[in-house]
């Protein structure tokens, strides 16, 4: 279940079952509000954490001040004393954050997060410096999956607050989608379902693939729930499986959610092995 | 696209390449024109290069053809670099790599060996702004110099490496000027 969200961020392995370790490619989570965007990095960072083939570098200019979720998997310390926190406050420190990459010493990221792109683009930096950013950040990753090797590649998320209404106005927008085909995109959600916060989070590979969707809740708990998005939904019901990830159904909250050989806490395990190593 | 090329681009260098690895197997001699025939159909720099004897006399002139009609006047212009030697591998001991393109200004430019980026002007405003190009000739030069394998290699240490990643930015803030913060509201 929680690789599946992995998966709903790293984009990719849902569509390819068959590959170990692969991350997927490179995402830009946007719009919602960057509470959401924080909380849904952060659980992916857990996950990859649990996965074992690496370490996780999350990247953000304000330090976090309390943990964004609260859920079963959060509360695993040693999940969290995997992921390595870093804050520069500047686009000149990211830069050199990144461009230092190599010099940083194991073990290497298999997930690199960068959260509150907006805040670094308010410095109002020229075209050629967000290209330059944007192509640093896939260079970084990419020299992680090298040094990774067997391990798999590393896999790579950006998350830019944006206002959709005014997002032909987001600086270098344009620009950042042609370093990121795949997208992730956070609506807030009309229906609400009575939830503390609820998002639909659409998933797009690129131009020509089709859009997966998925419902994204968030529980005054702390606990965060991700479900297939129906467009007529008026209940989180257990849905019927089938082989497909993006149909599972899932949940890091309180209620535990029927599935194939779901353990007590709610953590379903992924059904194709992806965290194998070869 | 700044992150691959399109697929009819990749077949087109390959082929290419393929086409030089060929004649590379003629003795020398026979791989140096000293005469142009009439009949090639290439630009009027492309006849400047030949009469140099550059590698383009090993190109088929479809191939020549196809790649000036994708890249323009890059084509020519990056197989002259090519020509030159002027890209240049740098590595460190970490295994990360980064390249370098000596311009025909003398001007030499980074670009990122993993998705396009080139630190030329032409790039930020053909490729980038414009979306004219898909690549500036150094990132095309590059890619040739992969598949025609003549490369120059250079070792840096770690150090050095990141030196020269960050090169490029302080180049880039001072054409930006000094730094405006938004104040949020």
């Amino acid at each position: 279940m929680a690789e599946a969200l992995r998966r709903v961020l790293n984009a990719g392995c849902a569509a390819r079952p068959g590959e170990d370790g692969a991350a997927g490619p490179p995402l830009l989570l946007l719009g919602a509000p960057r509470s959401a965007q924080t909380s849904l990095l952060f659980a992916a960072a857990l996950e990859a954490a649990g996965e074992g083939r690496g370490s996780v570098l999350f990247v953000t200019r304000r330090p976090l001040q309390s943990l964004p979720l609260s859920t079963p998997t959060a509360r695993e310390h040693w999940r969290l004393q995997k992921v390595r926190f870093q804050y520069p406050s500047s686009i000149q420190e990211l830069l050199q954050l990144l461009a230092s990459a190599h010099e940083a010493p194991a073990p290497t990221p298999s997930l690199l997060l960068l959260d509150g792109l907006e805040e670094y683009l308010a410095e109002d930096p020229s075209a050629q410096e967000a290209a330059y950013l944007a192509a640093l950040l896939l260079d970084t990753a990419a020299f992680f999956s090298h040094r990774l090797g067997a391990n798999g590649s590393c896999g790579l998320v950006v998350a830019l607050e944006t206002q959709k209404e005014a997002e032909a106005d987001a600086p270098h927008l344009a620009l950042l989608k042609r370093y990121f085909p795949a997208q992730c995109r956070l609506q807030p959600d009309a229906l609400g379902l009575g939830q503390h916060c609820c998002l639909r989070a659409s998933l797009e590979l690129g131009k020509l693939s089709p859009r997966t969707e998925w419902s994204v809740s968030f529980l005054p708990c702390g606990e965060m729930k991700v479900t297939p998005w129906l467009a007529q939904a008026s209940k989180l019901s257990p849905e019927k499986k089938d082989s497909s990830a993006g149909s599972q159904s899932l949940t890091l909250g309180c209620d535990n959610l029927p599935g194939p050989g779901s353990p007590s806490d709610g953590i379903l395990t992924s059904e194709t092995g992806a965290d194998s190593k070869t | 696209m700044a992150v691959a090329l399109p697929e009819v681009v990749e077949e087109l260098l390959s082929e290419m390449a393929a086409a030089v690895r060929d004649s590379a197997r003629m003795p020398s001699e026979a791989r140096r024109w000293h005469q142009i025939p009439l009949d090639r159909n290439v630009s009027q720099l492309g006849h400047e290069l030949l009469s140099r004897g550059s590698y383009l006399v090993l190109v088929p002139d479809e191939l020549l053809l196809s790649l000036e009609f994708v890249f323009g006047s890059s084509a020519i212009q990056a197989l002259d670099l090519v020509d030159r030697e002027s890209v240049t591998l740098i590595s460190s001991p970490s295994g990360r790599r980064v390249y370098q393109v000596l311009g025909s200004s003398g001007k030499t430019y980074t670009c990122l060996a993993s998705c396009h980026y080139c630190s030329c002007p032409a790039f930020s405003f053909s490729v980038l702004r414009k979306s004219d190009s898909l690549l500036c000739k150094h990132l095309l030069a590059i890619y040739l110099s992969q598949l025609l394998r003549n490369c120059q290699q250079l070792h840096v240490s770690d150090k050095q490496l990141t030196d020269l990643l960050m090169e490029d930015t302080r180049r880039i803030k001072g054409a930006a000027g000094t730094w405006t913060s938004k104040t949020e509201a």
